[in-house]
Protein backbone atom coordinates (compact mmCIF):
# COMPACT_ATOMS: atom_id res chain seq x y z
CA UNK A 1 0.00 0.00 0.00
CA UNK A 2 1.47 3.39 -0.97
CA UNK A 3 1.73 5.81 1.93
CA UNK A 4 -0.01 9.08 1.12
CA UNK A 5 -0.01 12.36 3.05
CA UNK A 6 -2.78 14.89 2.40
CA UNK A 7 -1.50 18.26 3.67
CA UNK A 8 -4.31 20.68 4.55
CA UNK A 9 -6.87 17.95 3.94
CA UNK A 10 -9.88 19.98 5.15
CA UNK A 11 -13.23 18.19 5.49
CA UNK A 12 -12.62 15.84 2.52
CA UNK A 13 -9.46 13.82 2.99
CA UNK A 14 -7.95 12.05 -0.05
CA UNK A 15 -9.02 8.36 0.14
CA UNK A 16 -6.42 6.12 1.82
CA UNK A 17 -4.26 9.01 2.98
CA UNK A 18 -3.09 10.39 6.31
CA UNK A 19 -4.76 13.78 6.66
CA UNK A 20 -2.97 16.77 8.15
CA UNK A 21 -4.57 20.11 8.93
CA UNK A 22 -4.33 22.98 11.43
CA UNK A 23 -8.09 23.06 11.94
CA UNK A 24 -9.46 20.41 14.35
CA UNK A 25 -12.93 20.48 12.76
CA UNK A 26 -11.67 18.68 9.63
CA UNK A 27 -10.99 15.06 8.67
CA UNK A 28 -7.38 15.48 9.88
CA UNK A 29 -5.52 12.59 11.53
CA UNK A 30 -2.65 14.89 12.51
CA UNK A 31 -2.99 18.51 13.65
CA UNK A 32 -0.06 20.64 12.61
CA UNK A 33 0.49 24.29 11.63
CA UNK A 34 2.79 24.49 8.61
CA UNK A 35 4.14 27.91 9.58
CA UNK A 36 5.15 26.84 13.07
CA UNK A 37 7.85 24.20 12.66
CA UNK A 38 8.16 21.28 10.29
CA UNK A 39 6.05 18.23 9.51
CA UNK A 40 5.97 15.62 12.31
CA UNK A 41 7.23 12.75 10.10
CA UNK A 42 10.58 11.08 9.46
CA UNK A 43 12.52 11.61 6.24
CA UNK A 44 11.27 9.57 3.25
CA UNK A 45 7.98 8.57 4.93
CA UNK A 46 5.62 8.93 1.95
CA UNK A 47 5.26 7.71 -1.62
CA UNK A 48 2.89 10.53 -2.46
CA UNK A 49 2.18 13.91 -0.89
CA UNK A 50 -0.78 16.12 -1.82
CA UNK A 51 -1.29 19.81 -1.02
CA UNK A 52 -4.45 21.17 -2.61
CA UNK A 53 -4.99 24.91 -2.19
CA UNK A 54 -2.34 25.15 0.53
CA UNK A 55 0.85 26.58 -0.91
CA UNK A 56 -0.72 30.01 -1.59
CA UNK A 57 -1.44 30.34 2.17
CA UNK A 58 1.90 29.44 3.78
CA UNK A 59 4.27 32.04 5.21
CA UNK A 60 7.35 30.59 3.48
CA UNK A 61 6.97 28.55 0.26
CA UNK A 62 10.62 27.49 0.16
CA UNK A 63 10.66 26.22 3.76
CA UNK A 64 7.35 24.40 3.17
CA UNK A 65 8.58 22.78 -0.07
CA UNK A 66 11.72 21.67 1.79
CA UNK A 67 9.53 19.86 4.32
CA UNK A 68 7.40 18.29 1.55
CA UNK A 69 10.61 17.16 -0.18
CA UNK A 70 12.11 15.80 3.05
CA UNK A 71 9.17 13.55 4.00
CA UNK A 72 8.63 12.24 0.44
CA UNK A 73 10.68 9.24 -0.75
CA UNK A 74 13.15 9.63 -3.63
CA UNK A 75 11.15 9.04 -6.79
CA UNK A 76 7.92 9.77 -4.89
CA UNK A 77 5.45 12.33 -6.20
CA UNK A 78 4.08 15.62 -4.90
CA UNK A 79 0.75 16.93 -6.19
CA UNK A 80 0.10 20.65 -5.77
CA UNK A 81 -3.09 22.45 -6.80
CA UNK A 82 -3.15 26.25 -6.52
CA UNK A 83 -4.91 29.15 -8.29
CA UNK A 84 -3.24 30.84 -11.24
CA UNK A 85 -2.58 34.48 -10.31
CA UNK A 86 -4.96 35.77 -12.94
CA UNK A 87 -7.94 33.94 -11.43
CA UNK A 88 -10.66 35.57 -9.36
CA UNK A 89 -10.04 33.01 -6.59
CA UNK A 90 -6.40 34.08 -6.14
CA UNK A 91 -7.66 37.40 -4.75
CA UNK A 92 -10.88 36.33 -3.12
CA UNK A 93 -9.34 34.84 0.00
CA UNK A 94 -7.74 37.36 2.39
CA UNK A 95 -5.35 34.63 3.62
CA UNK A 96 -3.73 34.09 0.18
CA UNK A 97 -0.18 35.38 0.56
CA UNK A 98 1.15 34.34 -2.84
CA UNK A 99 -0.08 34.79 -6.40
CA UNK A 100 1.58 32.20 -8.61
CA UNK A 101 1.93 31.23 -12.26
CA UNK A 102 2.90 28.09 -14.17
CA UNK A 103 6.61 28.94 -13.77
CA UNK A 104 6.57 29.58 -10.03
CA UNK A 105 8.06 26.20 -9.19
CA UNK A 106 10.95 26.43 -11.69
CA UNK A 107 12.88 27.47 -8.63
CA UNK A 108 13.06 23.85 -7.52
CA UNK A 109 13.93 22.17 -10.84
CA UNK A 110 17.53 21.19 -11.56
CA UNK A 111 18.83 23.91 -13.86
CA UNK A 112 15.44 25.52 -13.47
CA UNK A 113 16.00 29.27 -13.48
CA UNK A 114 18.28 30.76 -16.12
CA UNK A 115 19.83 27.29 -16.63
CA UNK A 116 21.19 27.22 -13.10
CA UNK A 117 20.19 25.47 -9.92
CA UNK A 118 18.95 27.81 -7.24
CA UNK A 119 21.27 27.87 -4.29
CA UNK A 120 18.77 29.07 -1.70
CA UNK A 121 17.04 25.71 -1.45
CA UNK A 122 17.86 22.04 -1.02
CA UNK A 123 14.74 20.96 -2.89
CA UNK A 124 15.25 19.18 -6.20
CA UNK A 125 12.27 17.94 -8.15
CA UNK A 126 11.07 17.48 -11.69
CA UNK A 127 7.74 18.53 -13.21
CA UNK A 128 6.04 15.33 -14.36
CA UNK A 129 2.72 16.87 -15.30
CA UNK A 130 1.00 20.24 -15.33
CA UNK A 131 -2.70 20.57 -15.93
CA UNK A 132 -3.79 24.16 -16.37
CA UNK A 133 -7.46 25.08 -16.28
CA UNK A 134 -8.92 28.26 -17.76
CA UNK A 135 -12.26 30.01 -17.29
CA UNK A 136 -15.26 28.33 -18.98
CA UNK A 137 -15.46 30.73 -21.91
CA UNK A 138 -11.80 30.27 -22.85
CA UNK A 139 -11.99 26.50 -22.40
CA UNK A 140 -14.98 26.41 -24.77
CA UNK A 141 -12.94 28.36 -27.31
CA UNK A 142 -10.13 25.80 -27.18
CA UNK A 143 -7.50 27.84 -25.34
CA UNK A 144 -7.26 25.37 -22.44
CA UNK A 145 -6.42 22.59 -24.87
CA UNK A 146 -3.70 24.73 -26.47
CA UNK A 147 -1.98 25.85 -23.23
CA UNK A 148 -1.80 22.25 -22.04
CA UNK A 149 -0.78 20.83 -25.41
CA UNK A 150 2.10 23.11 -26.26
CA UNK A 151 4.84 24.44 -23.94
CA UNK A 152 5.53 27.16 -26.48
CA UNK A 153 1.92 28.31 -26.44
CA UNK A 154 1.82 28.24 -22.64
CA UNK A 155 4.84 30.52 -22.49
CA UNK A 156 3.25 32.87 -25.04
CA UNK A 157 0.02 32.80 -23.05
CA UNK A 158 1.78 33.65 -19.76
CA UNK A 159 3.63 36.55 -21.40
CA UNK A 160 1.02 38.04 -23.68
CA UNK A 161 -2.48 36.72 -23.12
CA UNK A 162 -3.10 35.74 -19.51
CA UNK A 163 -4.58 39.05 -18.29
CA UNK A 164 -7.30 38.75 -20.93
CA UNK A 165 -7.63 34.98 -21.41
CA UNK A 166 -7.42 34.38 -17.68
CA UNK A 167 -6.24 31.23 -15.93
CA UNK A 168 -8.04 29.37 -13.21
CA UNK A 169 -6.35 26.44 -11.54
CA UNK A 170 -2.91 24.84 -11.84
CA UNK A 171 -2.40 21.18 -10.97
CA UNK A 172 1.26 20.19 -10.78
CA UNK A 173 2.71 16.73 -10.28
CA UNK A 174 6.38 16.70 -9.29
CA UNK A 175 8.81 13.81 -8.89
CA UNK A 176 11.16 14.11 -5.93
CA UNK A 177 14.88 13.94 -6.73
CA UNK A 178 17.31 13.15 -3.91
CA UNK B 1 -28.01 60.06 28.57
CA UNK B 2 -25.29 61.04 26.18
CA UNK B 3 -26.20 60.69 22.53
CA UNK B 4 -22.58 61.01 21.46
CA UNK B 5 -21.62 58.73 18.62
CA UNK B 6 -18.28 57.08 19.28
CA UNK B 7 -16.19 56.43 16.20
CA UNK B 8 -12.88 54.57 16.12
CA UNK B 9 -10.48 55.25 13.24
CA UNK B 10 -8.06 52.30 13.09
CA UNK B 11 -4.79 53.30 11.45
CA UNK B 12 -5.85 56.95 11.28
CA UNK B 13 -2.50 58.27 10.04
CA UNK B 14 -2.45 61.99 9.29
CA UNK B 15 -6.08 62.19 8.20
CA UNK B 16 -8.12 61.15 11.18
CA UNK B 17 -11.85 60.91 10.53
CA UNK B 18 -13.50 64.05 12.00
CA UNK B 19 -14.81 63.49 15.52
CA UNK B 20 -13.26 60.04 15.88
CA UNK B 21 -10.76 58.50 18.25
CA UNK B 22 -7.71 57.63 16.18
CA UNK B 23 -5.38 54.71 16.82
CA UNK B 24 -2.13 54.04 15.02
CA UNK B 25 1.27 52.46 15.54
CA UNK B 26 3.16 55.61 14.58
CA UNK B 27 3.27 58.76 16.72
CA UNK B 28 3.82 60.87 13.55
CA UNK B 29 0.10 61.07 12.71
CA UNK B 30 -2.96 62.29 14.56
CA UNK B 31 -3.39 59.20 16.71
CA UNK B 32 -4.94 59.61 20.15
CA UNK B 33 -3.83 56.14 21.20
CA UNK B 34 -0.73 54.24 20.06
CA UNK B 35 -1.35 50.50 20.02
CA UNK B 36 -1.34 47.22 18.12
CA UNK B 37 -4.41 46.71 15.88
CA UNK B 38 -5.09 43.31 17.40
CA UNK B 39 -4.81 44.44 21.06
CA UNK B 40 -6.53 47.78 21.55
CA UNK B 41 -7.12 49.09 25.09
CA UNK B 42 -10.90 49.57 24.67
CA UNK B 43 -13.61 47.60 26.49
CA UNK B 44 -15.96 45.31 24.54
CA UNK B 45 -18.86 46.94 22.65
CA UNK B 46 -17.61 50.54 22.93
CA UNK B 47 -17.96 52.04 19.46
CA UNK B 48 -20.89 52.87 17.16
CA UNK B 49 -18.62 52.88 14.13
CA UNK B 50 -15.19 51.45 13.38
CA UNK B 51 -13.29 52.65 10.31
CA UNK B 52 -10.38 50.79 8.69
CA UNK B 53 -9.34 52.97 5.77
CA UNK B 54 -6.46 51.75 3.61
CA UNK B 55 -5.00 49.62 6.36
CA UNK B 56 -6.16 45.99 6.07
CA UNK B 57 -3.89 45.47 3.02
CA UNK B 58 -0.90 46.05 5.32
CA UNK B 59 -1.66 43.98 8.44
CA UNK B 60 -0.22 40.56 9.34
CA UNK B 61 -3.58 38.89 9.72
CA UNK B 62 -6.80 40.43 8.38
CA UNK B 63 -9.04 38.06 10.37
CA UNK B 64 -7.44 39.02 13.70
CA UNK B 65 -7.75 42.74 13.00
CA UNK B 66 -11.41 42.33 12.06
CA UNK B 67 -11.96 40.19 15.17
CA UNK B 68 -10.64 43.07 17.31
CA UNK B 69 -12.83 45.59 15.43
CA UNK B 70 -15.77 43.27 16.10
CA UNK B 71 -14.93 43.07 19.81
CA UNK B 72 -14.77 46.84 20.40
CA UNK B 73 -17.84 47.58 18.24
CA UNK B 74 -21.37 47.65 19.66
CA UNK B 75 -23.94 45.15 18.36
CA UNK B 76 -25.23 46.43 14.97
CA UNK B 77 -22.39 48.96 14.77
CA UNK B 78 -21.10 49.97 11.36
CA UNK B 79 -17.66 48.86 10.20
CA UNK B 80 -16.30 50.69 7.17
CA UNK B 81 -13.36 49.16 5.31
CA UNK B 82 -11.56 50.63 2.31
CA UNK B 83 -8.69 49.02 0.40
CA UNK B 84 -7.20 49.12 -3.12
CA UNK B 85 -8.60 46.67 -5.65
CA UNK B 86 -5.86 44.23 -6.69
CA UNK B 87 -5.93 45.48 -10.27
CA UNK B 88 -5.12 49.06 -9.27
CA UNK B 89 -1.55 50.26 -9.45
CA UNK B 90 -1.89 51.47 -5.86
CA UNK B 91 -2.10 47.86 -4.72
CA UNK B 92 1.54 47.42 -5.81
CA UNK B 93 2.93 50.89 -5.06
CA UNK B 94 3.74 50.24 -1.44
CA UNK B 95 6.11 47.50 -0.28
CA UNK B 96 4.09 47.46 2.94
CA UNK B 97 1.10 45.99 1.09
CA UNK B 98 0.92 42.33 2.01
CA UNK B 99 -2.49 41.53 0.59
CA UNK B 100 -4.05 42.12 -2.80
CA UNK B 101 -7.82 42.02 -2.49
CA UNK B 102 -10.95 41.96 -4.63
CA UNK B 103 -14.55 43.03 -4.02
CA UNK B 104 -15.29 39.44 -2.95
CA UNK B 105 -12.44 39.13 -0.44
CA UNK B 106 -14.81 39.51 2.51
CA UNK B 107 -17.46 37.24 0.99
CA UNK B 108 -17.31 34.71 3.82
CA UNK B 109 -18.96 37.21 6.17
CA UNK B 110 -22.16 37.17 4.17
CA UNK B 111 -22.22 33.60 2.81
CA UNK B 112 -19.86 31.78 5.11
CA UNK B 113 -19.42 28.01 4.84
CA UNK B 114 -19.14 26.25 8.21
CA UNK B 115 -15.41 25.53 7.98
CA UNK B 116 -14.70 29.29 8.01
CA UNK B 117 -15.96 29.58 11.59
CA UNK B 118 -12.59 28.27 12.65
CA UNK B 119 -10.66 30.98 10.81
CA UNK B 120 -13.05 33.91 11.22
CA UNK B 121 -15.35 33.51 14.21
CA UNK B 122 -16.40 37.21 14.18
CA UNK B 123 -19.80 37.70 12.56
CA UNK B 124 -20.64 40.60 10.27
CA UNK B 125 -23.41 41.30 7.80
CA UNK B 126 -22.40 42.83 4.48
CA UNK B 127 -24.48 45.99 4.04
CA UNK B 128 -22.87 47.51 0.98
CA UNK B 129 -19.94 46.99 -1.35
CA UNK B 130 -18.84 49.89 -3.50
CA UNK B 131 -16.16 49.66 -6.17
CA UNK B 132 -14.53 52.63 -7.83
CA UNK B 133 -12.92 52.34 -11.26
CA UNK B 134 -10.43 54.50 -13.11
CA UNK B 135 -11.86 57.71 -14.56
CA UNK B 136 -12.17 56.57 -18.16
CA UNK B 137 -14.19 53.47 -17.18
CA UNK B 138 -16.33 55.50 -14.83
CA UNK B 139 -17.08 57.94 -17.65
CA UNK B 140 -18.12 55.01 -19.84
CA UNK B 141 -20.61 53.83 -17.23
CA UNK B 142 -18.84 50.67 -16.02
CA UNK B 143 -18.72 51.83 -12.40
CA UNK B 144 -22.50 52.13 -12.27
CA UNK B 145 -22.91 48.64 -13.75
CA UNK B 146 -20.40 47.08 -11.36
CA UNK B 147 -22.07 48.61 -8.32
CA UNK B 148 -25.63 48.17 -9.46
CA UNK B 149 -25.66 44.51 -10.41
CA UNK B 150 -23.95 41.88 -8.28
CA UNK B 151 -23.82 39.47 -11.23
CA UNK B 152 -22.08 42.09 -13.32
CA UNK B 153 -19.57 42.70 -10.53
CA UNK B 154 -18.84 38.96 -10.50
CA UNK B 155 -18.49 38.87 -14.30
CA UNK B 156 -16.25 41.92 -14.13
CA UNK B 157 -14.02 40.27 -11.48
CA UNK B 158 -13.75 37.05 -13.51
CA UNK B 159 -13.38 38.34 -17.05
CA UNK B 160 -12.87 42.10 -17.33
CA UNK B 161 -10.99 43.60 -14.41
CA UNK B 162 -7.46 43.28 -15.77
CA UNK B 163 -8.52 45.50 -18.67
CA UNK B 164 -11.28 47.63 -17.10
CA UNK B 165 -9.25 48.04 -13.95
CA UNK B 166 -10.53 48.70 -10.45
CA UNK B 167 -9.37 51.38 -8.07
CA UNK B 168 -10.79 50.99 -4.58
CA UNK B 169 -13.23 48.71 -2.80
CA UNK B 170 -15.30 49.97 0.11
CA UNK B 171 -17.36 47.74 2.37
CA UNK B 172 -19.93 48.67 4.92
CA UNK B 173 -20.45 45.81 7.37
CA UNK B 174 -22.81 45.50 10.30
CA UNK B 175 -21.57 43.88 13.48
CA UNK B 176 -23.56 40.79 14.53
CA UNK B 177 -23.31 39.92 18.24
Amino acid sequence: MPRILDVGCGPTKYPGSIGLDMNPSTAADVLCHLDRGGLPFRDNSFDHLRAEHIIEHVADIIATMEEFHRVTKPGGTIFIATPHYTDFSSFRDPTHRWHLNTYSFLYFYPGGMHGRDMWYTRVRMREVKLNLRLLNLWRALGFEFLVNRSRFFRQFWEHYLSFVIRGKLMEFTFEVIK
Amino acid sequence: MSARVLILDVGCGRKKYPGSIGIDMSPAGQADVLCDWTRTPFPDSTFDEVRLIHMIEEVDDIFRVLAEAHRVAKPNARVVIMTPHYTDHASYCSPAHRWHLSSFSLWFFSEKPAEYDYYAPAQFRERRVHVTLLRIWRALGFQILVNHFRWFRKFWEHYLCFVIRGKTVEWELEVVK
